[in-house]
Parts: C-alpha cells; sequence; structure tokens
C-alpha cells in the first residue's frame, strides 16, 4: 500500500502507457484480448483516483507551496540542465485528475464496437491517457510541455484513421493549430527558464513553484512589458485549446469528425487542459498581467458563451451542436476565472469538472444515434421518443444538465460563476446570463425537432440504447445528479487551492 | 607546440585503417573476377569498423596540433570522426540493401564512400588553409562521383553535372578567400590568421575573405543561398548516396565551419564563456539572417514536393537552417546544441532514407504516391518512418525535439527572440509536409495492396536507428555531456 | 563599425592599377555594348553561320571530343604530380633517413594500387 500511495500519480499515468506495450504485443487477429486489456490499463487509473479522492487533505493548498502538494514526487531527470521529474497533486489538479481517469475508462468501453485496426487505437488511445494524466500532474514546467505534447500525435491518428468522412483535414487541422500554440508555449517556456533562478542552488530551474516566487525573477524578467508578451504567448497556446474565440475554429471539424470515443476525451478533458494551463501557470506566474488582463479576458469569456451558442443554434448536424455548446460553455469557465474572486474560480472549476461529465454524455448520446441511423442531420429525425423512450430520457437528462437545469451539475458551475463575477464585471455577467437563454434555445429545440412532433416514418425500428452504452452512460448520470444536488464534497476538494490561487493573484493589487 | 610527422602517426590509426581499406578494395576491385559480389561490402563495414574503434579509444586530456600544425587531434575532432563513421557504416548497409546498386559494380561504390570519409575524418581536424582545401575536395570529388553512379539514368548524370559545377565554382570563391587570408597574414596556420587578424583592426580584405569563406562552407553544409545543388543531387543519387550526402558531408562542414570560425574571428572572453568576434561587421545577424533564411527556404520549398528524396533534401536544408542558430552567437553552449542535434539528426534522417530504401526496393518509386498505404502494406516500417518524420518535426517525446530545445534554448538566452520566433513557425511549417507522408501511409488505400518485405538486415538496421530516436526523446544526458566535453576539447 | 567601407589610399601604387583595370574594363564592356546597340541588325543566314576557312560547315560548331584525351590528360598530371613530389625527396634524401624512405616508399605504393587499377581497367588503351 505505501508504494502504491507513495507514486499513485505516476501510477496512473503510467499504467496506460504500460497496457499500450502490452498490447502491442498481443499476437494479430485477438482483438477481443486487445480490448480487455485496453479495458483494464484504463479502469486501474479509475481505481486509484477511488483511492486519490480517500487520501486527498482538503485542508492543504498547494498552488505554489511545494510542502502543501500531495503525492509529490521529485527526481532528477538531467540534471545537465536541471530537467526534474517533479509531479504532485493539489485542488486544481485533482478534480481534472478524477475527470481524466473517469472518462479514460468510459471512453475505452464506448470504443467497443470499433472494428478495423483495434491495436492502433488502443494503443494510441492509452498513450493519450498517459500524455492527458501527466499534463495534470506535472510540476515541472519541462514535463508538463513534454506531457501536453506528447497528447498531440495520438490524437492526429485516431481523429485520421478512425474519423469521419473528412478525418484528415481535421486531423491534420488540429495537429497544426495546437502544435503552433505549443511552439510559443515552449519559447516563453525556455524564456522562463534562463531568466529565472532556482532559490537554494541559484542554477536555472524548469521547477513552476519557483518560477512562482517573484523574486526567482530576475531584472529583465520583472519588466512588465515583458511580462505582456510572455503572458500573451502563454495565453495564446492555452486559448487554441480552450477554445477561445478566435482560435476555436479547429474544434468544430475535429470534434464532428472524431469517432464517439475520441470526440468525448476532446470535449471532456482535452478542452479543459487550456483552462487548467491558465490555472495552473499562467495565473500564479504572472499575476500582474493576469490583473491587466482580467477584463479582456472576461470579454471573451463572454463573446465565447454568445457566439457558441448562436452558432450552434445554427447548425443542423446534431455532433456540431454539441461541439459548439462547449465551446459556449467554455466561455463560463473563462468568465469564472477572470472574475478573480474565490467564487467565481471555484465556479470555473467546477464548470470544467461538470461540463466535462455533461460533454462526455452528450457526445456518448450522440454517438448512439449516429451507429443507428448513420447520420446526424437534426431535421432527418423527427419523433424518436416514441420510438427509444430510454434513450430520449438520457439525451433528454444531457441537454437540461447542458442547460443549467437547477439540481444538476451544471447549474450550480454556473452560478457560482455568475455569483462570482457579479460583483466584478456586472456588465458583461449580465450579458452572459442572456446567453443562457440562447443557450437553452438551442438545447430544447433540437430536442424539439429530433425526439418530439410526429414520428419520421424512416425510424420506427430504430433499436433502443443497449446495455453497454448505458453502462458508459450510468455512472456520468449519477455524478451529475449528485453533485448537482450536494456539490460540497468537489467543491471542498478544490476550494483551499483556489481561494490560494485568487489570493497569490489578487496579492499584486 | 606540434608533433612532427614521426611523432605524430600514432595519433592518425583511424585515417590509417581507412586508406588500408581503399586500397584493399582497389586491389579486390581489380583481382575479382566478379565486380557485383558484396565482398567489398562486408570489407568495408571492417574497415569502418576498425576507424569507429581506433578514433573511440582516444588518448585523454587535451587536444594536441600534429603533423607539423597542419591536423588537430583533439576532443571535437575525435567527436566528428565518430559521428561520420558511424553514418559511413549504416549507409555501408543500406548500399548492400539498396536494388539501385545491386546490378553495378560494387567495390568502386565502397572505395567512393570510404573516400570521402577519409576527407570527413580530415575536414573535421584541418588547422591549416592547405589542408582545409585538401579536405574539403576530398570530401566533395567522390561525392560527385558517388551523385553519379547510376551511370545508365539521366537523372544521375544530371545530379552529378550540377554537383561538379556548382562544387568548384564554390571552392574556388573559397580558396580565392583562403588566399587573401594568406596574403594579409602572410601564414596559412588558422591559428596564426586569427592571432594576426585579432591584433590588427578590421579591413575590407579581410571581411571579403570571411564571406568569400562562408561561401565555401556554406555549400557543404548547403545553406541558403548556396542550396541550390541541393535538391537535384539528392533527387539523381542513388538513395543511400543521398542518405550520405545529407548527414556525413554536411556534419564534416558543420565542423570546419565552427572550427575556422572559432580560431579565425573569436577570441574567448573567459568571463562569460561567449566567444567575441573580432570584427567590425554584424556577424550575429548576418549568421541569424544566413539561418532564418535556410530553414524557412528549406522548409517553404518542401511543402510543394512530391518526390519523398526531394522533400527529405529540402528538409536537410532546412535542418541546416536550424543547426545554424547554435552558430549565431558562437558560445560554447551553442556548439554543443550543434554537436547534440548532429547526433540526433544521425539516427532520425538516416532512418528515414532508409525506409525510403527499402519502399523503392519494392515499388521502385520514390513518390509520395508509393507510400500510400504503407501502414497496411508494410505496417513495421510504417511506424518506424512515422517516428523519424515526427523526430524531425520535433515533437516530444521524440529526440529530434530535445535537439530543438537545446538550439532554440541558446537563441533565447542569447536574446535573439525573433530568431526563435521564425524557428517556431517553420517548425509547424515543416510538420505539414512530414504529416503528409504519415497520411498518405496510415490515412490512405494503397493503390496495390501486396505487402512489402523489410528483409531481416534492414528490419534490424531500422531497430538500430529507432531505439536512439526513442531513448534520446527521454533520456539524454550521455550525448549531451559528450557533446559538452567534445566543445571543451576544441583546441588550434 | 569601424574600417568599413574601407578609406581608399590613393598614394598607394597599385591604386593606379585599379584605375587602369576599371577603365580597361569600362572600355571593353562598354564598346561591345555599344556596338550592339547602336548597331544594325540585320539577320542573314550566311552571316550567322560558323566560319570554316570560307567553306560550307561540315560539322556542327560543338564538336564531340574523345574523351580518352581527357583521361590522358588527367592520368599524366597524376603521375607528373607525384614525380614533382620525387624531386625535392631525392634530393634531401640522405637527410631524412629512413622514415623519410618509408614515407616515400607508401607513398609510391598507394599510387601504383592507383596504376593497376588504370591498367586493369583499359584506360591505358588507347583505342
Amino acid at each position: 500500500m505505501g508504494f502504491i500511495d507513495s507514486h499513485i500519480l505516476s501510477l496512473m499515468t503510467f499504467l496506460p502507457l504500460l497496457g499500450a506495450g502490452v498490447i502491442l504485443c498481443v499476437p494479430k487477429g485477438k482483438d477481443e484480448t486487445m480490448k480487455w486489456i485496453a479495458a483494464l490499463a484504463s479502469f486501474l487509473p479509475l481505481l486509484l483516483s477511488v483511492r486519490l479522492w480517500f487520501a486527498y487533505d482538503r485542508t492543504l493548498a498547494g498552488v505554489n507551496v511545494a510542502s502543501q502538494f500531495q503525492f509529490v514526487e521529485q527526481y532528477s531527470w538531467i540534471p545537465s540542465i536541471n530537467v526534474e521529474y517533479f509531479v504532485g497533486a493539489d485542488g486544481i489538479s485533482m478534480p481534472m485528475l478524477l475527470l481524466t481517469a473517469l472518462l479514460s475508462f468510459l471512453a475505452v468501453i464506448g470504443s467497443w464496437r470499433i472494428d478495423k485496426k483495434i491495436r492502433g487505437y488502443m494503443a494510441l488511445f492509452l498513450l493519450l491517457e498517459t500524455g492527458m494524466m501527466g499534463t495534470f500532474i506535472a510540476l515541472d514546467f519541462f514535463l508538463f510541455y513534454v506531457f501536453w505534447e506528447v497528447m498531440l500525435l495520438p490524437m492526429y491518428f485516431l481523429i485520421g484513421v478512425w474519423g469521419g468522412p473528412r478525418k484528415e483535414y481535421a486531423a491534420i487541422k488540429f495537429f497544426l493549430y495546437t502544435l503552433a500554440g505549443s511552439i510559443l508555449m515552449l519559447i516563453v517556456l525556455l524564456a522562463l527558464y534562463f531568466n529565472t533562478t532556482n532559490p537554494e542552488t541559484g542554477a536555472h530551474t524548469f521547477n513552476l513553484l519557483h518560477y512562482m516566487s517573484q523574486n526567482s525573477h530576475n531584472a529583465w524578467l520583472k519588466g512588465f512589458d515583458v511580462r505582456i508578451v510572455l503572458f500573451l504567448g502563454l495565453f495564446i497556446g492555452f486559448a487554441i485549446k480552450v477554445p477561445l474565440f478566435p482560435f476555436h475554429t479547429w474544434l468544430p471539424d475535429a470534434h464532428v469528425e472524431a469517432p464517439t470515443a475520441i470526440s468525448v476525451i476532446l470535449a471532456g478533458v482535452l478542452l479543459k487542459m487550456g483552462t487548467y494551463g491558465l490555472m495552473r501557470i499562467s495565473f500564479p506566474v504572472f499575476p500582474d498581467v493576469t490583473v491587466y488582463f482580467a477584463l479582456p479576458m472576461a470579454i471573451l469569456g463572454v463573446i465565447n458563451i454568445i457566439y457558441g451558442a448562436l452558432c450552434a443554434m445554427a447548425q443542423s448536424d446534431l455532433k456540431k451542436l454539441v461541439a459548439y455548446s462547449s465551446v459556449s460553455h467554455m466561455g463560463f469557465v473563462l468568465l469564472g476565472m477572470a472574475a478573480l474572486t474565490p467564487l467565481g474560480m471555484v465556479g470555473a472549476s467546477m464548470q470544467m469538472f461538470s461540463h466535462g461529465m455533461i460533454t462526455a454524455m452528450l457526445f456518448f448520446l450522440v454517438g448512439v444515434v449516429y451507429d443507428r441511423a448513420h447520420h446526424r442531420q437534426i431535421d432527418g429525425f423527427g419523433g424518436l421518443g416514441a420510438v427509444v423512450p430510454v434513450y430520449t430520457a438520457f439525451i433528454g437528462f444531457a441537454f437540461f444538465a447542458s442547460l443549467g437545469l437547477p439540481g444538476l451539475s451544471g447549474f450550480i458551475a454556473e452560478q457560482l460563476v455568475f455569483l462570482g463575477s457579479f460583483p466584478v464585471f456586472r456588465t458583461l455577467v449580465v450579458i452572459g446570463a442572456v446567453g443562457i437563454i440562447f443557450v437553452a434555445a438551442f438545447h430544447l429545440w433540437a430536442l424539439q425537432r429530433v425526439f418530439l412532433g410526429p414520428l419520421n416514418p424512416k425510424y420506427a425500428t430504430l433499436d433502443e440504447i443497449n446495455g453497454r452504452e448505458i453502462f458508459c452512460l450510468a455512472p456520468l448520470v449519477v455524478l451529475i445528479m449528485a453533485v448537482g444536488v450536494w456539490p460540497m464534497p468537489v467543491i471542498n476538494l478544490m476550494n483551499a487551492s483556489l481561494v490560494r490561487l485568487v489570493d497569490l493573484v489578487k496579492a499584486v493589487i | 607546440m606540434f608533433l612532427g610527422n614521426l611523432a605524430s602517426l600514432r595519433y592518425f590509426l583511424p585515417e590509417f585503417a581507412v586508406t588500408a581499406t581503399i586500397l584493399l578494395l582497389v586491389v579486390l576491385h581489380v583481382v575479382t573476377k566478379s565486380p557485383k559480389s558484396t565482398g567489398s561490402g562486408f570489407l568495408s563495414l571492417l574497415g569502418v569498423g576498425a576507424a569507429i574503434l581506433l578514433a573511440g579509444v582516444s588518448p585523454a586530456g587535451a587536444g594536441r596540433s600534429i603533423f607539423e600544425g597542419m591536423v588537430a587531434y583533439d576532443g571535437f575532432a575525435v567527436f566528428f570522426k565518430v559521428l561520420t563513421s558511424l553514418a559511413t557504416l549504416v549507409v555501408i548497409f543500406m548500399s548492400m540493401d539498396s536494388r539501385d546498386l545491386a546490378g553495378r559494380s560494387q567495390a568502386e561504390y565502397y572505395i567512393f564512400l570510404l573516400s570521402t570519409l577519409l576527407g570527413m575524418f580530415l575536414l573535421s581536424s584541418a588547422t591549416d588553409i592547405v589542408m582545409l582545401y585538401l579536405a574539403l575536395e576530398l570530401v566533395s570529388i567522390p561525392s560527385y562521383l558517388l551523385a553519379g553512379y547510376l551511370k545508365g539514368q539521366e537523372q544521375s548524370t544530371e545530379a552529378a553535372m550540377k554537383y561538379v559545377v556548382y562544387g568548384a565554382t564554390a571552392s574556388g570563391v573559397m580558396i580565392y578567400g583562403f588566399s587573401l587570408l594568406f596574403g594579409l597574414t602572410g601564414s596559412t596556420q588558422v591559428a596564426e590568421i586569427g592571432r594576426s587578424l585579432a591584433a590588427g583592426k578590421a579591413t575590407l580584405p579581410m571581411l571579403l575573405a570571411a564571406v568569400m569563406v562562408a561561401v565555401g562552407f556554406g555549400y557543404k553544409i548547403a545553406a541558403v543561398p548556396f542550396h541550390m545543388w541541393s535538391p537535384d543531387v539528392y533527387e539523381g543519387a542513388p538513395t543511400p548516396a543521398t542518405a550520405f550526402f545529407s548527414i556525413g558531408p554536411k556534419a564534416a562542414g558543420f565542423a570546419v565551419l565552427i572550427r575556422f570560425y572559432f580560431t579565425v574571428f573569436a577570441a574567448e572572453d573567459p568571463g562569460t564563456g561567449l566567444w567575441r568576434l573580432t570584427s567590425a561587421v554584424d556577424w550575429p545577424f548576418l549568421f541569424a539572417a544566413l539561418s532564418a533564411l535556410t530553414m524557412t527556404v528549406g522548409n517553404l520549398v518542401a511543402v510543394k514536393q512530391n518526390n519523398v528524396k526531394r522533400l527529405l533534401a529540402y528538409s536537410s536544408i532546412a535542418h541546416a537552417g536550424y543547426m545554424l542558430m547554435g552558430f549565431v552567437l558562437l558560445s560554447s553552449a551553442g556548439i554543443e546544441a550543434i554537436l547534440f542535434y548532429l547526433v540526433v539528426y544521425l539516427f532520425m534522417n538516416l532512418g528515414a532514407f532508409y525506409v525510403v530504401v527499402v519502399v523503392s526496393n519494392a515499388t521502385r518509386g520514390e513518390e509520395i504516391s508509393d507510400f500510400m498505404g504503407l501502414g497496411s502494406r508494410a505496417p513495421f516500417a510504417a511506424v518506424v518512418l512515422s517516428i523519424f518524420l515526427f523526430a524531425l518535426t520535433g515533437i516530444p517525446p521524440f529526440s529530434g525535439f530535445i535537439g530543438k530545445v537545446y538550439l532554440f534554448a541558446e537563441v533565447i538566452h542569447r536574446g535573439v527572440y525573433w530568431l526563435a520566433i521564425v524557428a517556431a513557425l517553420n517548425s509547424v511549417v515543416s510538420l505539414y509536409y512530414y504529416a503528409r507522408i504519415v497520411r498518405a501511409m496510415f490515412l490512405e488505400e494503397p493503390k496495390d495492396a501486396s505487402a512489402i518485405p523489410v528483409p531481416a538486415v534492414s528490419f534490424a538496421m531500422l531497430v538500430l536507428l529507432a531505439a536512439p530516436t526513442l531513448i534520446l526523446g527521454v533520456y539524454w544526458e550521455p550525448v549531451a555531456r559528450i557533446a559538452a566535453d567534445s566543445v571543451r576539447m576544441l583546441t588550434f | 563599425m569601424g574600417g568599413f567601407p574601407a578609406t581608399v589610399d590613393f598614394s598607394n601604387p597599385y591604386f593606379a592599377v585599379l584605375v587602369l583595370l576599371a577603365i580597361a574594363l569600362a572600355m571593353s564592356v562598354g564598346f561591345v555594348l555599344l556596338s550592339q546597340a547602336l548597331g544594325p541588325k540585320r539577320y542573314d543566314r550566311i552571316k550567322y553561320s560558323v566560319y570554316e576557312c570560307g567553306v560550307d560547315p561540315l560539322t556542327p560548331a560543338a564538336v564531340r571530343v574523345s574523351v580518352k584525351f581527357y583521361l590522358l590528360a588527367i592520368l599524366f598530371i597524376l603521375f607528373d604530380l607525384e614525380v614533382t613530389f620525387l624531386y625535392p625527396w631525392a634530393v634531401l634524401f640522405r637527410s631524412l633517413g629512413l622514415f623519410g624512405f618509408i614515407e616515400m616508399a607508401v607513398f609510391v605504393g598507394i599510387l601504383l594500387v592507383g596504376l593497376v587499377y588504370a591498367w586493369k581497367k583499359g584506360a591505358l588503351e588507347w583505342q
């Protein structure tokens, strides 16, 4: 138990990689074996995440104090340039770790019907899971960057080989866009490396916690213009991932063309990395610039909310509608973060967690209907509620969760964001709240067109949702309801850290 | 200070090994009945292997100047000798596997290959401008012959012609620059030239000489605007020869560029470890501009290519541009970055060419369309080629990323941010054309779905090339230390 | 940027040479350009054909020279340079001692291998 506890984060990260290695060695043709190995390799981190939930001390804040991080592992990796394998968890990363573990396992189960090149698919997916986990636990910027980039390759192949009709275009667009942002991040990374020193040894360091302590910055790095440029460089890199308008154009293509389970992971986890990066790196390292850009960031967030909702309303493809709804929901996260209040920050983090689950449900459900009808045109359906009532119940639930129905987690998150931002950005919050009307509008309109109304005779014999698909959805349903009614356990998980984060940023004012 | 001829002999053993192998190959070729046997291939392997062993077993300590100051024996030279020998070793395996060369006289091919290697040994260690010129010609002339080796094919002959004309012009300009330096300083010793130039002030002839010499070196590393020969030569030459050109002469060219410029135009500032350039021209800007131009031209033109060999030629021009980033301020850290990058580049690039050889053996074609569906026709080769291509792009967790990080780090540390941004944008552009090949292999269906065999030796070599590409992406400390030590031991 | 552009020293004797060179260049290039620009351009097939002692051209202007001349010239250069190295060695033979002898023997030996190669490849055959 001791070994597991002291290395729990590394185990969660590298067990999937080990699984990928095992899958590569399985003899050709044993597709079922490969699927079960993948399921096991993604189930083990989920088990470990349960242990994480119980072992995490909710009073420690972390953020910028090394001793307050938990499950820390710190080894020297490349001594000549002071790169360390430094990982740890705090309230910012905990919800993300749990979300990733859960969604990865559900996505593997959701991929059960993939029929070609299972070996490659599962191996790449597990590699992707390693990259995702690693990004959330890394506290050394170089390590963070490596894990961040490790995610790109598998995504390119997963979209490009197993995707829809325009998969190659979507895949390369995703890859180029994200790589451009990452390279900007690399430049900022190196600029930070050369201009900060480790307080103990006086050498250059990649340690994020050292970056957060402003006295380790040298004179050049303390110059405000320099800091603005570096902050913007990081911001663009993260904004591409969020995705923030106007860097969002890769998202509709990537989401629509990706296979179901990959869309789930893309929307559920990968989008959160952008805002996670802002919380983990940009805000603590450049607090003064954060405060300087708070209003523009909030404006961008609100633009996301409104623009995403309006675009979603105009869609005829159900999956694209869900994709744009993701754009809209991520706007709430940024709004909450930009407010720089404890409530706003908690709301933002809660929205990351909640939206992860909700959007995962939505993509699974869209995948269900696509599997049966082989198209996703909203106007091509009609009155499906009569034929597939269980499925309609699930998707109705998901749509209501997405539009923020009280009693479900989305409501909690959005309300916390509004409560936290209203004191700071009165007008913007009003506009954002109006945006919710649009969100509700397109969800209900889509629901009505597809499931209610006269039955489209073509689908009178549609298959009902099956046990495996329900297995993917049920945990999410339970969690969404639980968090919606009793959010305190999740809020307690992140509260201490987020309050410390806000204090850290506000300290410069 | 200089070692006399007799005493220098024991430092010259790798070169002896290579020379002896060349002579034995000539004898073998003359004596043997069938010139198409592969005995010469194995003999060359032995010779190059012996050279690596002898080069690696180097007496420790600071370097010394041997053969009356003509040649230097130091860690820097040893690094390049081992590097180029390794490249030659891989190329010999590639040549033995290549169908292009199968029907032709084997021994002469290996004679040319090993002669070029001997030239590269001398080029990495030359400290006298006469020796420098000799070594450069010894690298170039067998290269011309290698480029034109496929006698019946028009493309090959055209490649050789272009190479000869371009190479001769570049060497001519370079030797003129050398003669100006000799005239200004009265000495052919590179170190002497450096000292006299440091003493006097910068004059027009000296700057002219420096530029002319740069033409010669720039031609060898295929930097823009001296790169025009490169795509045609790479496309027309037999693929193993192309692979050889992309790493061997390029590495030797960098060796001589570094050694020459360090010695003549820089003087060490013991305070910062940064080399001050004793000249009036803004050298950092000049090299930075050269670097930016090279990588941009290389990458942008590569995007339009459909022939994989030509694409890889332009990509190697671009990589020379990246490596020049380390050269911008002539700092020790920058040179270390170049040396590190050369090591990882050797594995990535030779690996990519090896897969091209395997594929063209079966499909007789070198276009991207010949790689379509390789994921199903030859899965191992396709996966391994993807590894090499993504490593060349410079994304983690491959070794190419680490190489780029070192180069980027140097440029950012010295404050030349615009160059870093240019290099960053170039990396993204390069992803596009490398991904085109990957896309053809995995995302498209093959025209002809028959399997492509990967012979056992090729398989083993691909594994041996892919392994460092993967491992060095995760743990690269030893190579970084070797690079750092080699720079420290640079003597004049 | 000290020293660039370089200051010109007018009392330097080579300066006069530079002026001469410049004028000569200007005159020769200038006259050619002038005649090309100002002269009449009337195309006449006979005027533009190759001059071959007044008769009609028997072969095209670019005659293919047999490569054996080139081969012979190259071989001559190689072995002539070998001899060139032999002369100073011969002069200093005594003071160079055994080391010098072995060194030259190796040199001649390498070239001997080359000679055998050329011989066996038929480069020494005239036809």
